[in-house]
């Protein structure tokens, strides 16, 4: 019978609500584990603005949509920081006479995809599914940025 | 539930980038500390995001016992989840590595690994910076490009279930 209460008593100790100040202490723990993480990929974020420039991008495209359009992704992938510098380095690859189809793709690689993400994406989500995560938003990118371009071609 | 030590996570990566700034620094001095530059901009303006998601993951866990987070984002939710993964991605703000923390704490309590790819995907859509790509490639390529982008999100997902489905979970 006391067995019983003591069973009926620990059953019920987890369902006690945490106070919101001990939840908030433990979930600024788990992030302050991840600050040498945050720390080398911001770092990795530096270096790559600094030695990956916007003229070394724009030189890459060659000229052919198809082979622009990978290119585009690529570079895309290779490049961080804001999006806005995303669509400025667009527009101006689009005055080159760079193919939408590139275009598209190196805008929406910028956010979907990035190299410097990679290590610390390995260390939260484990490699198996960044790896697939990232083949995805690869052929996706390349897909959408190939569809949109034909959807405006088409388009009154 | 047994509570996990604390340990520091990425400290390789970390040594590993201090060391290539120093390498770089015996070549150009100019290089890294210009990098050191845009790296410390870079934090300042994340830190707030970084303490939104702190916020937001502490709220969820206040809220939503973990059995809730499991029954509105795990196996048994249903299109409302992906939805809420869309929208989600949409609203997000700031660098996706910001986000890491929330999405592990959500995964860890039962969170479908499809919504985390459709959430990254659907973050290419950029409700603030809309009007400034209206601007540059006009009304047209912005509603097809996001459109696009938000079915190919959800399809991702499905197609990363069904991985997940043959291959079991992926880690």
């Amino acid at each position: 019978m006391e067995n019983n209460t003591t069973q009926k008593k620990q059953r019920k100790k987890p369902l006690q609500k945490s106070s919101f100040w001990k939840i908030l202490q433990k979930s600024s723990l788990s992030f302050w584990a991840m600050a040498p993480l945050l720390l080398g990929v911001i770092g990795l974020v530096g270096i790559f603005q600094v030695l990956v420039t916007p003229k070394m991008l724009s030189s890459l495209f060659r000229g052919n949509f198809m082979i622009d359009t990978l290119i585009g992704t690529l570079t895309g992938a290779a490049a961080s920081g804001n999006p806005v510098l995303s669509y400025l380095l667009g527009g101006e690859l689009l005055a080159q006479s760079v193919t939408l189809y590139a275009v598209s793709a190196f805008i929406l690689s910028w956010v979907t995809l990035s190299f410097v993400h990679l290590p610390a994406e390995i260390a939260v989500f484990g490699g198996r599914f960044t790896l697939y995560r990232n083949i995805l938003a690869f052929v996706f990118t390349i897909i959408i940025a190939v569809l949109t371009t034909l959807t405006i071609q088409v388009l009154p | 539930m047994k509570e996990k030590a604390f340990t520091f996570r990425g400290k390789y990566l970390l040594l590993a980038v201090i060391l290539f700034y120093g390498v770089l620094f015996l070549f150009n001095s100019g290089i890294p500390l210009s990098a050191l530059k845009k790296s410390i901009l870079i934090l300042m303006k994340v830190i707030p995001i970084f303490i939104a998601v702190i916020l937001f993951t502490a709220i969820l866990n206040y809220f939503l016992k973990p059995k809730q987070i499991a029954s509105h984002l795990g196996r048994e939710s249903r299109a409302k989840a992906w939805l809420w993964a869309l929208a989600a991605g949409v609203v997000s703000h700031g660098p996706m590595y910001a986000w890491y923390p929330l999405l592990e704490d959500l995964r860890g309590h039962g969170m479908r690994t499809g919504l985390i790819v459709v959430f990254f995907f659907s973050r290419a859509v950029k409700i603030p910076l809309l009007p400034m790509m209206v601007d540059y490639f006009g009304w047209t390529f912005t509603v097809v490009l996001s459109l696009y982008i938000l079915i190919g999100a959800l399809i991702q997902g499905w197609i990363l279930e069904m991985i997940e489905q043959n291959n079991g979970k992926l880690k």
